[in-house]
């Protein structure tokens, strides 16, 4: 078993939802239940948000994006593949990246990004660290799973996955922020990317 | 370089929106014709559909989770009570006031119990707007009684202790029998205030949580006989929500 799996299996989370659980929140959800709606707005909220702010870094406009995807989820969760491989957490996640990269995009901010993370530190690991009395958050043991996983990548690989991922820059501003060619920018992505496939492919398992 | 080997190199980079936008569009020509690749590109975004969650969870504020419900299920009325109620109200008053002046040497007694009235009902009504704004929980159940589909709606606001509740879309009690609100606590159930629809529209009750408990658990809904006046829920439950 490896570190992660270990560690996912050993972590009890009320929060967590069984196969049974999931399938039953999707049903009432596609039925329309506000109850099913409210109880996924409140769990899932802290983490969109915590993903639109890394990336958009304004609280107001992070709302707006969230309060957005929620809005999509509600339109198309009827389309949301049922064999279980679509989990409801990384779908919303993945709409929040998708509205969250179109607005930089479409705003023409990423000069203004890259002048905000200037200041950036590569050598530090991006994520702040994994406090024990934050652990009654829903879902804290997927964060420290994850958090792990990028910790233990070469420092300049977690430092191309930070800028490209957490905060939305393109490879080629990556590169002119490090300082260094694209192609090489290219090759640490991808190695990384392989790296948390590996690391994070356990909580593929894993619900909400 | 655009030979199958490129696509292949960057799956993963498309996968995760990484990629410069002309690459990104040169990926997604080629994904429209390459089965491979959108299978690959399907597994890449499963096995790290959990990266996000490397950041650290953003505590939504106070209306934030109200606001998302509204604006989700489309319902802007939730906030736009907050500007048109207490307008809404105070416009009423003057109406009042207006049309009372007019008739003032007769109507002077009346005038005065309706400014009364209309100020109780703008400090309800804002104090209710005030919970709904701040509140932290929101607690949902649908009910389905006799042909009729309602629900109850708590608002929790953990800072001042106190709920807005919304009881709506069912029929008022039978004969002989109320609606009950009760507090689970952990001293066990208790008593809090009946809900009375009139069968016209919703029912909004502000409550206050109650002393001497150690601490509210959650909120039950049942119908119960008319006579009971106890802590001890004798009829049949209608909505169990836990905080």
């Amino acid at each position: 078993m490896t570190r992660p799996e270990a560690a996912v299996q050993a972590l009890s989370d009320p929060f967590r939802l069984s196969p049974g659980r999931e399938a039953s929140l999707r049903s009432r959800l596609i039925a329309r239940d506000e109850a099913a709606l409210a109880e996924l707005i409140r769990v899932a909220s802290p983490w969109l948000l915590g993903l639109a702010q890394s990336m958009l870094s304004d609280r107001e406009e992070s709302e707006e994006v969230v309060l957005d995807s929620f809005r999509i989820a509600w339109q198309k969760i009827g389309t949301l593949p049922t064999d279980h491989e679509q989990r409801l957490l990384p779908w919303l996640f993945r709409i929040v990246r998708n509205r969250a990269i179109d607005r930089l995009r479409a705003r023409r901010r990423h000069r203004s990004k890259v002048e905000r993370v200037r200041a950036f530190d590569p050598a530090g690991d991006g994520v702040a660290a994994v406090e024990p009395d934050e652990s009654g958050q829903p879902g804290w043991h997927v964060h420290r799973t994850v958090h792990g996983a990028l910790a233990a990548l070469p420092e300049e690989q977690r430092a191309a996955i930070q800028l490209a991922y957490f905060q939305g820059l393109s490879q080629s501003e990556v590169a002119a922020q490090l300082g260094i060619p694209l192609g090489t920018v290219k090759t640490r992505l991808r190695l990384a990317f392989d790296k948390l496939r590996g690391a994070l492919h356990p909580l593929r398992d894993w619900l909400a | 370089m655009t030979s199958h080997d490129w696509f292949v190199d960057q799956r993963a980079a498309f996968a995760t929106r990484t990629l410069d936008p002309g690459d990104e569009r040169l990926f997604a020509d080629h994904l429209a014709r390459c089965p491979e690749c959108r299978a690959a590109v399907a597994a890449v975004e499963r096995e790290l559909g959990w990266l996000p969650m490397a950041v650290d969870p953003v505590v939504p504020s106070p209306e934030f989770l109200a606001r998302a419900l509204a604006r989700t299920t489309g319902r802007s009325r939730w906030t736009r009570w907050e500007t048109w109620v207490p307008l809404a109200v105070a416009a009423g008053v003057v109406l009042a006031a207006g049309l009372a002046v007019r008739n003032a040497s007769d109507r002077a007694d009346r005038l005065d119990r309706a400014l009364a009235r209309s100020r109780d009902a703008l400090a309800a009504l804002s104090d209710s707007v005030a919970i709904l704004k701040r509140a932290a929980k929101i607690l949902q159940a649908s009910i389905e009684m006799d042909h009729h589909q309602g629900g109850l709606v708590i608002f929790a606001d953990s800072a001042s202790h106190r709920w807005n509740v919304v009881f709506h879309g069912l029929p008022p009690a039978p004969a002989g029998e109320k609606y009950q609100l009760w507090f689970i606590t952990s001293d066990g159930m208790l008593r809090s205030v009946e809900l009375a629809p009139n069968g016209q529209g919703p029912v909004f009750v502000a409550l206050a949580m109650p002393g001497g408990v150690a601490k509210i658990l959650g909120a039950s809904l049942s119908m119960e006989p008319s006579d009971n006046a106890t802590n001890h829920p004798r009829g049949k439950e209608l909505a169990h929500l836990m905080l």
